[in-house]
């Protein structure tokens, strides 16, 4: 790990929020699922023993639980692992949580392949898609553990149903405490650029803001980088003055290459400015167990590093500019 | 008023849920009458007598929550709602349609889905299994926010086949939600078959004991037994409460009871006004225990009971008003703890406004007095007091009487006009047939009136004059000697049924043939007909189906 950069974990960022804003909003409650240490939800439950709920391992039950909180009133957080709500609990999540629009915050952690040791059925990699078809359902992504804070008051004060998924390790803090401007339905350009613009989400903006250096100091490309946390609503005006400035866009999400933030992209760009856009994603296939240490080989194996989206860039300005010539 | 369920207005009640369910329906062409019907009761006297709520504001803040887990009875539900007062009862021939408020399914009413949402309904169901978990998150928002409501949860049978009911069943016992009330619609029938061929269910009782609940088993269908194990539930803490209510699907339209082929199939358009004159039709019969041997009357409650009485008629008789003398409040309060059936007093006493509280105090579920033995003002004593102790009010008239004119403003708060059929004070006399005429015309007069209770025939009614009396719109049906002076309690009242229910058919048979549909009646009612078609005429042509 270099030194110079800072990590810190989402989960914690996470069972902070709660805490610091359960103290003030006292409608807020909290449902876990057998897995509330991890999720780091007990020190809401250890601060608030009567809004907190662990029902054990019955993930249906537990996002139901929360339907009924919020019927009554409740803003409802209720987590576990990304793997077991988004595919186990759809139809629970899509008729008694969206229909109704019930204000329910389903917020999971180990999302993606960085889960690591536990394998593919722990490597949550289709979710985006899921949740993001769903009509009212609204999907969030954090880029690091500052942005979590940030985003969970966002989602506090906007009524109606989440999906936020956080990264199970810590990661690179890519953002400064003083920066605010965080809100549904926006993304935030880190990196302003001309030629190309990688939209990102999650532990890939990290990756993507490395690659954009990279690409600059190598071969004097100009890529703007956004950290596309709101996945649904997208921040389409955003997208579409990237794709009308920098000509073409490059998606990179830890997730599976259909359905998700390259799709989300794609779909406003095929329906208001036609454009280059190439997604980079887990080739639509599953993951597999590696160690902590092996997390940057894991990600590499499956398409997701660094040089894969430099690769990416190197390509797709090759292409333009043939077709230019 | 063992309940204070204002029996007769209650039964009333969901009579009209099934009316305006089986309508809305019909005019769909799709939808789940099986379901509808066989929670009619629970869902009755949750609207119309348990539930803290206010249809004119469906979001008050100090309700009670019903949420309706098995959403294929939405037909019986929106009907419930309609007739507790949330909306138009005439809004259910929207049943599914394209634009309507009533979706096929229940959907959680919000300002957004305003126009796909009815006010009142608190949860979107549709998908089975789900309901208890969501009755156990708003109980719990309730203990959070210091609410001492209830919630009342409805589960079919069929949709327990999904385990999410059962961590929802271990769950409620963690947190002790005492004010958490289950209703298991037992009818043993879902989309595919019998729910023991499909998915066996059974033991039943004992899973959810074993998942550590309260559980109390009734007849679903029995008003008397709802109450009575809502008043049971009342009394349990720290545990939650599931009241496994025995059914029949569909109970309600003879043909389509308990037959799985009913579970989500609509009628025939043309049927409907058949199936209507059924509902319209439903009867009771009321076992006079003054009749037979003189006391003894436990016993003879008893027994009615075990026979299927729907309600016991008691005769009571101050050796003033009428030359004999039976028995006072004070035996009704000694008879009441044998028995839930409904205690029909019939008050054939003098001044019976300085009495009536005895009565009310004796727990008497109906309360009828002669209009021989008060003026308007006693009358208007009586009236108050009886209705404010949820009791049903009736009024009773000697053969040679008529209603007094003074009774007509009155007529929406009687749920019951005794017509009586013999001279009362003993029991034994005959049937007088002049009362036949006079039943037919008061109700005639009683339906323009827009009458909502019942006629009850009183008086030497047995199988000879049973026919004639329902015929003439009677559909309570006092028998005393009829049952009593019969050695055998059971067949007496099943020859009683039996004769009403060839009268039902042939009045059917005969609204079948002013609708051209005489075949495709006896088609669908065929199972129903075989033992009444010697009665009725119709065996050659049931032969020939």
């Amino acid at each position: 790990m270099n030194s110079d950069i800072k990590y810190a974990d989402m989960r914690s960022a996470y069972g902070n929020t709660l805490v610091e804003l359960g103290s003030v909003n006292k409608d807020i409650v909290c449902v876990g699922s057998d897995t509330t240490d991890s999720l780091k939800t007990k020190k809401f439950g250890d601060k608030f023993p009567e809004r907190f709920f662990n029902i054990g391992i019955a993930e249906a039950n537990l996002v139901s639980i929360a339907a009924g909180l919020a019927i009554g009133g409740k803003i409802a957080f209720a987590s576990t692992y990304a793997a077991f709500l988004p595919g186990r609990c759809l139809d629970q999540i899509r008729n008694t949580i969206c229909y109704p629009d019930l204000n329910v915050k389903l917020v999971v952690s180990h999302a993606g392949l960085t889960v690591g040791p536990d394998g593919a059925s722990h490597q949550q990699i289709e979710d985006l898609s899921i949740m993001r078809s769903i009509p009212n359902m609204k999907v969030i992504t954090p880029s690091d553990a500052v942005a979590v804070p940030k985003l969970i008051k966002n989602i506090v004060e906007t009524q109606g149903p989440f999906y936020m998924r956080l990264a199970r390790p810590s990661s690179e803090v890519i953002y400064d405490e003083n920066d605010s401007d965080f809100k549904i339905g926006q993304g935030n350009i880190l990196r302003d650029g001309s030629d190309m613009t990688i939209i990102s989400c999650g532990l890939m903006v990290y990756k993507s803001l490395q690659a954009a250096n990279n690409l600059k100091k190598d071969y004097g490309i100009s890529c703007r980088v956004i950290d596309c946390y709101s996945i649904k609503p997208i921040d389409r005006n955003m997208i579409i003055k990237a794709a009308k400035e920098t000509g073409s866009i490059i998606t990179v999400e830890e997730h599976n290459y259909i359905g998700g933030l390259g799709s989300a992209v794609a779909e406003v760009c095929c329906d208001e400015y036609p454009c280059h856009v190439k997604r980079i994603g887990i080739m639509d296939t599953f993951g597999e167990s590696a160690r902590d240490s092996e997390l940057d080989l894991l990600l590499e194996k499956y398409g997701l590093s660094e040089k894969e989206i430099e690769r990416n860039v190197l390509n797709l300005t090759r292409i333009i500019n043939g077709n230019l010539s | 008023m063992k309940f204070g369920m204002r029996y007769l207005d209650l039964r009333e009640k969901v009579r009209q849920v099934r009316i305006n369910a089986i309508k809305g329906i019909s005019e769909a062409g799709s939808g789940h009458p099986g379901a509808s019907f066989s929670a009619a009761e629970i869902m009755g006297v949750l609207y119309f007598r348990i539930l803290k709520h206010n249809p004119l504001d469906p979001e008050w803040s100090e309700r009670d929550y019903f949420i309706n887990s098995k959403g294929h009875s939405a037909p019986g539900y929106y009907a419930t709602l309609a007739v507790a007062g949330y909306f138009p009862t005439e809004e259910m021939k929207d049943l599914r349609k394209l634009g309507s408020r009533l979706q096929g399914h229940p959907v959680m009413y919000s300002k957004y889905l305003e126009n796909h949402s009815l006010p009142g309904v608190e949860f979107s169901a549709g998908s089975e299994g789900i309901g208890l978990s969501v009755s156990i998150g708003l109980s719990l928002a309730n203990i959070i926010n210091n609410r001492n409501n209830y919630v009342y949860v409805l589960l079919g049978d069929g949709e327990t086949n999904e385990g999410q009911v059962w961590e929802a069943a271990m769950t409620a016992p963690k947190y002790k939600l005492d004010k958490l009330i289950a209703f298991l619609d037992r009818n043993s029938i879902q989309q595919d078959g019998f729910t023991e061929d499909v998915m066996p269910l059974n033991p039943v009782r004992d899973k959810w004991l074993a998942f550590n609940w309260n559980v109390i088993e009734i007849n679903g269908h029995k008003l008397e037994q709802i109450m009575e194990a809502l008043n049971k539930a009342n009394q349990v803490k720290d545990k939650p409460t599931i009241i496994i209510a025995n059914t029949i699907k569909g109970n309600g339209i003879k043909h389509m009871a308990n037959n799985p082929k009913w579970h989500g199939k609509a009628p025939n358009p043309k049927q409907l006004p058949l199936l209507l004159e059924e509902l319209v039709g439903d009867y009771m019969i009321a076992p006079s225990i003054i009749a037979g041997k003189k006391e003894n009357y436990e016993e003879k409650i008893k027994k009615a009971e075990r026979a299927g009485a729907d309600i016991i008629h008691l005769d009571v008789m101050d050796g003033k008003f009428v030359p004999n003398r039976t028995f006072l409040a004070d035996t009704i309060k000694k008879l009441r703890p044998i028995t839930n059936l409904p205690f029909d007093a019939h008050l054939m006493i003098e001044k019976p406004h300085l009495y009536i509280d005895d009565y009310i105090d004796a727990a008497c579920d109906i309360i009828t007095i002669h209009t021989e033995t008060c003026n308007k003002e006693q009358f208007m004593l009586i009236r108050d007091k009886v209705l404010s102790n949820g009791i049903s009010l009736g009024i009773a008239i000697n053969p040679e009487s008529n209603i007094p004119s003074w009774i007509i403003p009155f007529l929406n708060s009687i749920d019951v006009i005794i017509v009586m059929s013999v001279h009362p004070g003993f029991s034994g006399q005959k049937f007088i047939p002049e009362i036949t005429s006079k039943i037919a015309s008061l109700n005639k007069f009683l339906q323009i009136q827009g009458f909502k209770g019942y006629i009850e025939a009183d008086g030497g009614i047995d199988a000879s004059t049973v026919q004639q009396v329902y015929d003439a719109g009677a559909r309570i049906l006092v028998a005393g000697s009829a049952v009593f002076s019969n050695n055998d309690i059971n067949s007496a009242i099943i020859q009683l049924r039996h004769k009403t229910n060839v009268t039902l058919e042939r009045n059917l048979l005969r609204k079948a043939d002013e609708n051209n549909i005489r075949k495709d009646w006896l088609i669908a009612r065929k199972h129903i007909l075989i033992p009444l078609a010697n009665e009725l005429g119709i065996e050659g042509e049931l032969n020939e189906l």
